[in-house]
């Protein structure tokens, strides 16, 4: 199967994807919550039976791995991508007072992740699980006799990540892949998650390298608290007392752009490319640029990438910056057995440089 | 950087602070606001806004910039992040 197709499944019908890169770890113990407080960058403000999207971050302040906090009573499930579950078990060793309740135990010797993406989705996992799953909120989650369902994703489309016990996982990966298939949907690769979460603006471990950077640059402050100390505390207070020089920005371009290459303007260099990739939607490549703070803004088309003879331009926008068709599939109006009766506008309303 | 470009950048970041200054003082965020990221997502994870928030979103960037939206999914893709409301706002002063 053709990356279009695969991305064609994901962003019009539904996908099945495996979760190889993800790592779950249960702590347990009345002091759970607390354990993950004290590595996690953000407030963990989460009622149980809900999810938080947090970071853990290096002592320089450099994200090393992107965080799911899921509390459950005296449970706390740390779903983490960019870490090994032993990095974050050597983690919390370091930064946990030993005095805390609470126990560790890695799920993934005896779990396995699957996920299913997509507008229809939804429709999908309540013929397979059940008809309620329609009305789970977006980051929570929901048990089940295989398992636990997170209502999550970052594509951008309705998204369940289902951790399943080894002994069901054949099964149910078959019972999906037959449901997929009736859907009009695919198996897909983690290339094609990972290119969704970059037009989505989902931040992902493996969209370029962030080194020297932290959440400031990378626009994520919203998963760094300014209330309390977790490993790259400091590094985060001293950028925000100088300030940063270069801020995260999306842009679009028609061909002949990749990472690592050199932005300029007319005069100079304004920054480089962190990431991109080809977008069948937008029929050109999407990425994200470090670009200087003076000019990092979205709706700017006067700068280019040189290629030996060649130039580029690229234009700067806006994240997220597609229509998913999940904005616009309502579980209560529409199905996949009648979606060529919804006329859609087009997944992405922009225009290329 | 060109007269054009400086002008650009210069009303991009006069609406992005008044934006922030609404979420800070009229949404009551509790966070300062050059800490509201422009791409941050406002809604659901994000900076954890939710529907009720919208709809009063919707009647600030009225009151304050003329930007009518009508509630449809595409007028939500325009209040999804600072930026998106920022660029709303730019093509609403182009029209007219």
């Amino acid at each position: 199967m053709s990356r279009k197709d695969e991305y064609g499944a994901l962003r019009y019908n539904v996908a099945l994807s495996r979760m190889d890169h993800v790592g779950v770890l249960r702590l347990a113990g009345d002091e759970a919550i607390e354990a993950a407080d004290a590595i996690c960058s953000g407030d963990l403000w989460v009622r149980d039976g809900r999810m938080l999207q947090t970071l853990i971050l290096d002592d320089r302040g450099k994200p090393v791995a992107d965080v799911y906090v899921c509390p459950d009573n005296d449970v706390c499930f740390l779903m983490v991508e960019g870490i090994t579950t032993e990095d974050l078990s050597a983690c919390l060793a370091q930064h946990v007072s030993p005095d805390l309740d609470v126990q560790l135990e890695d799920l993934r010797p005896g779990h396995e992740l699957l996920s299913v993406h997509g507008p229809y989705a939804w429709e999908l996992m309540s013929r397979w699980l059940t008809p309620d799953i329609i009305g789970l909120p977006y980051l929570s989650f929901y048990r089940f006799d295989r398992g636990i369902c997170f209502r999550a994703g970052k594509t951008g489309e309705f998204g369940y990540d289902l951790m399943l016990r080894k002994e069901h996982v054949a099964d149910a990966r078959q019972e999906l892949l037959e449901l997929v298939s009736a859907f009009g949907g695919a198996e897909v690769s983690l290339d094609t998650l990972d290119l969704c979460a970059l037009e989505n603006g989902f931040f992902s471990v493996r969209h370029g390298s962030v080194e020297g950077l932290t959440p400031i640059e990378l626009q994520l402050q919203w998963r760094v608290s300014t209330r309390k100390r977790f490993p790259g505390v400091a590094a985060i207070e001293d950028r925000r007392v100088k300030g940063i020089r270069r801020r995260s920005t999306h842009f679009v371009a028609r061909d002949g752009v990749k990472t690592g290459d050199l932005i300029r303007s007319s005069e100079a260099p304004v920054g480089e490319v962190m990431s991109a990739a080809f977008s069948p939607a937008v029929d050109g490549i999407v990425g994200t640029a470090l670009l200087d703070i003076s000019v990092a803004h979205p709706g700017i088309d006067e700068f280019v990438v040189h290629d030996g003879a060649s130039t580029f331009p690229i234009r700067t926008v806006s994240s997220p910056l597609l229509l998913n068709r999940s904005l616009l599939v309502d579980p209560r109006r529409h199905s996949y057995a009648t979606r060529e009766d919804a006329v859609h506008p087009p997944l992405w309303p922009g225009a290329l440089p | 950087m060109t007269p054009d470009l400086s002008e650009y950048i210069r009303s991009r970041v006069a609406i992005l602070d008044r934006v922030r200054g609404i979420l800070r003082d009229t949404m009551k965020l509790k966070i300062e606001p050059e800490a509201i990221d422009p791409d941050a997502p406002l809604f659901g994870t994000g900076l954890g806004m939710d529907s009720v928030d919208a709809v009063e979103l919707v009647m600030q960037l009225d009151t304050v910039f003329g930007l009518q939206l009508a509630g449809s999914p595409e007028d939500f893709l325009k209040i999804r992040t600072v930026n998106a409301i920022v660029d709303a706002v730019l093509e609403t002063h182009d029209e007219s």
